[in-house]
């Protein structure tokens, strides 16, 4: 088989673990070679140097949205909470946690189009990145008891009297075990030992009241009891079928959404549910170098990484809308997955609409841009200097000669490089 | 789900996870092109599916306005009985909506009464979502087009929902209807077009995926190319002059896309458009008055659109919302949610006039709303069978019947 060189492991390794290079960076792991990549993308600091100046953002509360001043109080909010997460993943160093917490999200799809508020949304994003590389087992543990989660599946109104099974369905079918893996039964019951809540939606808070919850003993997946939500949930992540799922989960996002994976090695590494374990087997999985596994990068991952190259903090962009609205008509805001399905799969990328969105975004991204990397470089040096400062193992012909023909003209030459097929689609 | 902004965006977000098979994003060039290569063949009947969000309330539409009940329970909100424009049966419109008197006046309009489904549901969400996948017991991921859909030859143009998000109407299970964002296109010119057709050249030995980025790019100046003759035609306008400024804004920009393509001779054989805000809760007259004004005025300058292109005797538009709202008013000059209500059909090809029977306004549910007289599957059965040429048990599993709705070809 065919190996893909060092370069293109090396590109695969920041780009589908670290939202792509800042400047200088893929230069410094090539010098290093695969393995030290691979280690410096798994050595998460405690404390991230590019994210001291960042501050997390607290949300007034704004109360019942009915006027027009709170409605657009709610929506500058959400704007913030947006940007605030778009420079997070930006100015990270090592922004595997970013990357993982939007991995997480995408799992736990969950759209403020129905939370409405900014600031559950928020408490949901921590929770997430709390454990983005921790236990499956705590997250999960985390998040029934999620107010944003308990209110986009209909938790508040999940009552002993009248059932609501939107979550529980969920719960199995996308979260824990995946389709198949559970009966209609298991819903039923599993929604019996979900109720009890009591939410308190724009303070983020989830309460479990006994008197309302169901306390009747109930059969999941073969377990008999009466079971808290906690005790319900701990039944579903101890399946093997939980095992298996998550790992096919990460396998279809950071390797190949259309071919299964080879062999049982991630299934293997998520055994105690560690989560990090699972991520450092996918970085060092031999699907590394195999060339099969080209991956389209989603609109968020590629504006991300131009980002990154560019030296741009979204928040500091003269228009924040146009990004925002170019996410949106993309379909992959951040907060706002299209259904608790999460982010479509890559192919869905790759259509005339979308080349549209990124010529257009990227053109306003270059001219905010710091494109000394290449502009201060002799003009005969860029195409090859951007390929290195962009993170791309290589132009292909057409590619490298549209580039050399605007060598002279950095902007144009970034502006290319950024809707290059080899820029769009890790290779 | 806050009530009073049920919208499509709502709906979308909370439907479909992971089971349907992916919705492609086309360009209008994209269609246009399809359609400047190989036409839609002539006569090949097109539906265009008008998506009201937010439950348009029935009774302040196709007012009852001989019924004494109907002004007993809605004091305060009640259409005028002088200002009603009628129509037969002891209905009439509402009279923001006199351009759909002027269609059903030239028999273009058949108007399908006490439509809904059994068991009638209250939440905007799951009546949407019964409407949409047709499947009122048991939830599926398919919708009623995607079910179409998976009849037909792959083609990605067969059905196309203008917006960026695809409804679950158009999920299928082999393939899906295709969404079109409205954002308009344009392509960097000059030197620049050089430079960039040069990125859609495929190199060798290239993954599929990279291919598949390299063909958007080449796809949006190929397609630039071929269909400059037909986009220089431009949106085709209102034959009847006076509708050229009429209508709701954003339906009006959904639709002269859809006029445009039709004109254009695109593939498509099924289009969808949405509007929302019909969730009248509160101070509901002045609201539903310019919705309900504007979906008039806007369907009916689409119709005078297509009425100057050749296929003025192809194109039906249905339009339908998720339910009619209660018959006594709330305290807050509004109304609350319901169940059944008229479904609208404007076209050439349906047989004009009522189809089905106006609910009682005293027989009513234990929940104070009128009772369905019409199932929406039937109704279903009339457009699968009659327009998509499809037997409508093959897309809603057990059904056999259908409606009078459309003339005999």
């Amino acid at each position: 088989m065919t190996q893909l060189s060092s370069q293109a492991q090396i590109s695969r390794l920041i780009h589908r673990f670290g939202f792509g290079p800042k400047p200088g960076q893929f230069a410094q792991l090539l010098a290093g070679g695969v393995a030290s990549a691979q280690a410096a993308i798994l050595n998460v600091p405690a404390v991230d140097s590019g994210l001291s100046q960042l501050i997390t953002p607290t949300f007034a509360k704004i109360g019942s949205l009915v006027s027009k001043a709170a409605k657009f109080q709610d929506a500058l909010q959400y704007y913030q909470l947006v940007f605030w997460w778009l420079d997070r993943m930006v100015l990270s160093e090592n922004a595997l946690p970013e990357r993982m917490t939007w991995f997480w999200h995408g799992h736990w799809a969950t759209a403020i189009s129905k939370v409405n508020y900014a600031n559950p949304m928020l408490i949901q994003n921590q929770i997430l990145r709390q454990n983005a590389l921790g236990n499956f087992n705590t997250m999960t543990q985390s998040m029934i008891n999620d107010a944003a989660l308990q209110y986009w599946l209909d938790g508040q109104q999940n009552l002993i009297a009248a059932p609501n099974e939107n979550l529980s369905r969920e719960f199995m079918e996308l979260f824990t075990l995946g389709v198949g893996n559970y009966s209609q039964d298991d819903v039923t019951a599993l929604a019996k030992s979900f109720t009890g809540y009591k939410l308190s939606l724009e303070a983020g808070t989830a309460t479990l009241t006994p008197r309302i919850h169901d306390n009747s003993s109930v059969n999941i997946l073969g377990s008999t009891g009466s079971f808290s939500p906690q005790d319900a949930v701990a039944v579903l992540t101890k399946e093997q079928f939980c095992q298996d799922f998550i790992a096919q989960r990460l396998w279809f996002r950071f390797y190949d959404s259309s071919n299964l994976q080879p062999d049982a090695t991630l299934s293997d590494s998520f055994a105690t549910r560690d989560i990090g374990a699972a991520v450092k087997a996918l970085v060092y999985h031999s699907a590394l170098s195999d060339p099969l596994h080209a991956q389209p990068k989603s609109p968020v991952e590629w504006l991300v990484s131009a980002c990154r190259a560019l030296n741009i903090q979204p928040s500091k962009l003269p228009t924040q809308s146009t990004v925002f609205s170019a996410l949106a008509r993309m379909g992959n805001t951040p907060f706002n997955p299209p259904n608790v399905g999460g982010w479509p799969p890559d192919q869905f990328w790759l259509g005339a609409a979308q080349a549209q969105e990124r010529i257009n975004l990227s053109q306003y991204l270059v001219s905010n841009g710091d494109l000394t990397p290449i502009s201060s470089l002799p003009a005969k040096q860029r195409v090859a200097a951007a390929a290195m400062w962009l993170g791309v193992a290589g132009w292909g012909a057409s590619t490298q000669q549209a580039l050399a023909s605007v060598a002279s003209d950095p902007a144009r030459l970034t502006w290319l490089a950024l809707n290059a097929p080899e820029y769009v689609v890790n290779a | 789900m806050r009530c009073e902004e049920f919208s499509r965006r709502d709906f979308l977000k909370l439907t479909g996870a992971g089971a349907m098979t992916a919705s492609v994003p086309l360009s209008l060039l994209e269609i246009a092109a399809a359609g400047a290569a190989s036409p839609l063949p002539s006569k090949t009947p097109i539906v265009v599916l008008v998506t009201l969000y937010g439950g348009n309330d029935g009774l302040n539409t196709l007012v009852p306005y001989l019924d004494s009940t109907y002004y007993s329970s809605r004091p305060g909100i009640s259409v005028d009985q002088s200002k009603v424009l009628a129509l037969s049966d002891g209905l009439g419109f509402n009279p923001a909506m006199k351009n759909f008197q002027a269609l059903w006046n030239a028999n273009q309009l058949t108007i399908v009464r006490g439509v809904g489904y059994p068991k009638p549901n209250l939440s905007h969400f799951s009546s949407m979502a019964i409407w949409q996948t047709a499947s009122p017991a048991t939830s599926v991921s398919t919708g009623w087009i995607g079910r179409w859909l998976d009849t037909q030859p792959l083609n990605p143009m067969l059905a196309v929902s203008i917006g960026s998000t695809m409804p679950p109407a158009f999920a299928g299970a082999k393939q899906s209807g295709s969404v079109m964002p409205t954002t308009g296109f344009k392509l960097p010119s000059g030197s620049a077009q050089k430079q960039f057709k040069a990125l859609g050249v495929q190199t060798a030995g290239a993954s599929p995926a990279a291919q598949s980025a390299a063909l958007s790019i080449s796809n949006l100046y190929q397609i630039a190319g071929t269909v400059t003759s037909q986009l220089a035609l431009g949106t085709p306008k209102p034959v009847n002059t006076a509708l050229q400024n009429v209508g709701n804004t954003s339906l009006n920009s959904q639709l002269d896309s859809v006029a445009t393509l039709i004109s254009a001779g695109a593939p498509t054989r099924v289009w969808e458009v949405s509007i929302g805000g019909f969730d009248t809760h509160a101070d509901e007259v002045t609201t539903q008055n310019a919705l309900i004004g504007g979906v008039t005025d806007s369907v009916a300058r689409f119709m005078s659109q297509i009425a100057g292109t050749k296929r003025a005797n192809d194109v039906t538009v249905v339009v339908y919302t998720e339910f009619g709202r209660r018959v006594k008013a709330n305290a807050a000059l509004g109304t609350d949610h319901g169940t059944s209500n008229a479904v609208f059909i404007a076209g050439k090809s349906g047989v004009g006039g009522f189809v089905g029977d106006e609910p009682s306004l005293t027989q009513l549910d234990s929940t104070g709303n009128m009772l369905v007289t019409t199932d929406f599957r039937d109704v279903y059965g009339s457009i699968l069978e009659d327009l998509l040429a499809t037997p409508v048990g093959k897309i809603i599993p057990g059904w056999t019947t259908k409606l009078p709705l459309f003339s005999s070809k």
